[in-house]
């Protein structure tokens, strides 16, 4: 499995099928026990043979942001509203692509020359943005696109600069995509990797899959926002691409275990993984559920530092994604 | 070649205003078998001639395109930019550029994220100084491979959606240049007297520059400038907008009445739908130069209705767009040296 497929799936929050049964399959060819749970998470489990070491759980979320669309105008237009935390003002001259059959649309906006100086200042919010198919009415827009139709920024995936990559939905895939490279491991213990649904609209399917596992660890692969260039003050600049894997100890989702926190450094160096700590108490992830569901488990995130991560463009560097997979499997080999 | 093939490929091609010599090659191109000849001036406009004993008419559509300039790099080596012609601030966060440099480089348009906004920021669209273009490389190897002044494209997609309409940067003005060429071919079949000059201007969205120049040394009798106007948009004041799916006519002080007329004429004739637009002053275009090339040009105005002008996703109807080939043929066919006689009645 390759990033590029794995960015260019489809899976906003609640319509994760193609990116799943993507996940499914790959993780099938890597693992005897796959399963899907009742959140709809892809759960891979490896028995291990020594009971004394601890159950270790890493997961990723598979959804993305994106779009769903909430009505249609009389000269056939789609009114939508975002999946996830998306700004409006990325969205404004934009390619997207709709429900099963990827219908094209594009989100255009009123024109330069017909704006007035209020127009030009005030954000355009979703009450008054529109996708646009080409529908010459709403029986039209209806039929190709009904209510309830996702959609996301069509971006194809596009390596640039120096070892940098431009695409949709890095945010999570990047983490899908090293949960599959921890499942090669052969780990002593009993190991489970679990791609979750929903991460971007609540933590809601990694909750489920909290429940059920239990593991003693949860080690969450995540994106982050990095903020490093043009304006950002250096106190925001709280990760940054290109100087490693960055381990988090706290954010508001979870305060991480402290021994993990430590160990993953001491591992990191031990190894030469380029690894950095998040310089803030920022976002929230799946952490959360695993280490608050049922008895707990003690939790640790790695994270891929992503720059306009709710964007049509998420940036990373590929070396940051590779050292967030080599830290992942020298930490479990450490245990 | 195929007139939507024509717009895809010369939607592509990099021409931002002051700097149209690859369009002005790919045009000469299409343009040369099917005139008698084709120049190109000092300034990049295109220039192409199809012979004929009567009346000089000159048809002009602008091929040149907005954009951005590096006007600064900065510490980090992200960049920053400068507009050539008028280019909307909102479309550009997360937008994908290309960086014209020693080489060509791929860039993405960032902004300062929106949790390190103040709720005052937050209410308001981000400027062009405060956004930048990041190359995905370390400021050392930025500053080796770029200048400022270097020139910066916005993304070229070329989008079908529905009903034959299409989504692509530059329509304005280039589905017009591309109007030329349709009309163009269909006259490979068509009889006309007129003696006809097809002119791709360049710097319009600047200033209708290209058209100046070219205007003068064509010396036309007859002038039809050829122009993108305003489709629908939600939001939008209807006033100032017309429907996609039929070419605009427009009319007012600075457009011939006589010629106008006639362009209507030959629209009914041939069961071609036409919208009216009343400017009361300027029309933005090429025709209020060319209008006043010499000692006077008449001048009518034909304009395609496109949506979401100056972003990245220009919309026009492929349907209108060929209409407006077929207008313009049988428009040059209909030119006649009586006319003349008919002009200030």
């Amino acid at each position: 499995m390759d990033l590029k497929t794995l960015c260019e799936a489809f899976g906003p929050s609640g319509a994760e099928h193609e990116v799943r049964a993507l996940i499914k399959e790959a993780a099938i060819k890597l693992c005897d026990d796959v399963s899907i749970d009742r959140s709809g998470n892809v759960v891979a489990r490896k028995k291990g043979t020594d009971a004394r070491k601890p159950s270790v759980t890493f997961a990723a979320h598979m959804d993305e942001i994106g779009f769903i669309v909430t009505g249609h105008t009389e000269d056939g237009m789609l009114r939508f509203r975002p999946i996830g935390g998306v700004d409006p003002r990325v969205v404004v001259s934009k390619w997207v692509a709709l429900g099963k059959d990827r219908t094209k649309g594009v989100i255009g906006a009123m024109a330069i020359h017909l704006q007035t100086p209020a127009d030009r200042e005030r954000v355009l919010d979703y009450d008054n943005l529109f996708i646009d198919i080409g529908a010459k009415d709403s029986k039209e827009a209806e039929k190709l696109c009904p209510l309830g139709t996702y959609a996301v920024f069509d971006t194809p995936y596009t390596e640039f600069g120096d070892g940098f990559v431009a695409a949709r939905a890095l945010d999570d895939r990047v983490g899908c995509l090293n949960l599959l490279e921890v499942l090669k491991s052969d780990y002593a213990g009993d190991l489970c990797c679990v791609f979750v649904t929903q991460e971007e609209v609540g933590l809601r399917g990694s909750q489920g899959a909290a429940f059920h596992i239990q593991p003693d660890i949860a080690i969450i692969l995540e994106g982050t926002a990095g903020n490093d260039l043009g304006e950002t003050p250096s106190r925001f600049q709280v990760v940054r691409p290109g100087e490693g894997v960055a381990i988090s100890f706290m954010d508001h989702a979870s305060i991480a275990d402290r021994e993990l926190f430590v160990k993953m450094q001491d591992v990191a160096r031990e190894q030469g993984i380029p690894h950095q700590i998040k310089r803030a108490i920022t976002g929230g992830n799946d952490a959360g559920s695993f280490q608050q569901t049922g008895k707990g488990a003690r939790t640790c995130v790695l994270s891929v530092p992503c720059r306009y991560i709710h964007s049509g463009n998420n940036v990373a560097k590929l070396s940051d994604i590779q050292a967030q997979g080599e830290l992942a499997r020298a930490f479990l080999n450490s245990l | 070649m195929h007139t939507e093939d024509f717009l895809r490929e010369i939607t592509a091609i990099r021409g931002l205003s002051g700097d149209e010599g690859l369009v002005a090659d790919f045009v000469k191109a299409q343009f040369e078998p099917l005139c008698d000849e084709v120049r190109v001036d000092s300034m990049f406009n295109v220039i192409a001639r199809k012979k004929g004993p009567g009346p000089r008419v000159m048809f002009a559509a602008h091929m040149d395109e907005i954009g951005l300039m590096v006007v600064n790099i900065e510490e980090d080596g992200s960049l920053r930019m400068g507009q050539v012609g008028g280019v909307d601030p909102r479309i550009l966060p997360g937008q994908r550029v290309t960086v014209f440099g020693k080489k060509k480089l791929m860039g993405v348009i960032g902004a300062k994220a929106p949790h390190l906004l103040s709720d005052e920021e937050r209410k308001k669209n981000y400027l062009r100084e405060d956004l930048y273009v990041d190359l995905g490389m370390d400021a050392e190897k930025v500053k080796s491979l770029v200048s400022i002044g270097d020139q910066i494209q916005l993304e070229h997609r070329y989008t079908a959606l529905q009903n034959g309409r299409v989504s692509v940067k530059t329509a304005d003005d280039r589905a017009c240049v591309a109007i030329l060429y349709d009309a163009l071919k269909r006259l490979q079949h068509i009889h006309h007297e007129a003696d006809l000059y097809f002119v791709a201007t360049a710097q319009e969205e600047v200033g209708s520059r290209g058209a100046l120049t070219s205007a003068y040394s064509v010396e036309p009798d007859y002038a039809v400038a050829l122009d993108v106007c305003h489709a629908d948009t939600p939001g939008a004041p209807s006033t100032r907008t017309h429907k996609q799916d039929s070419l605009v006519a427009s009319m007012g002080p600075y457009i011939h009445p006589v010629l106008r007329q006639k362009l209507v004429d030959t629209a009914k004739d041939n069961n071609i739908t036409l919208q009216t637009a009343v400017v009361p002053r300027y029309t933005s275009t090429d025709a209020d130069d060319i209008g006043i090339s010499r000692a006077g040009v008449p001048t009518a105005l034909l304009e395609l209705p496109l949506k979401y002008m100056h972003t990245t996703v220009e919309q026009l109807d492929l349907n209108t767009l060929k209409e407006g080939g077929r207008l313009l043929a049988q428009f040059a066919a209909a030119v006649s040296s009586s006319w003349e006689d008919e002009l200030w009645t």
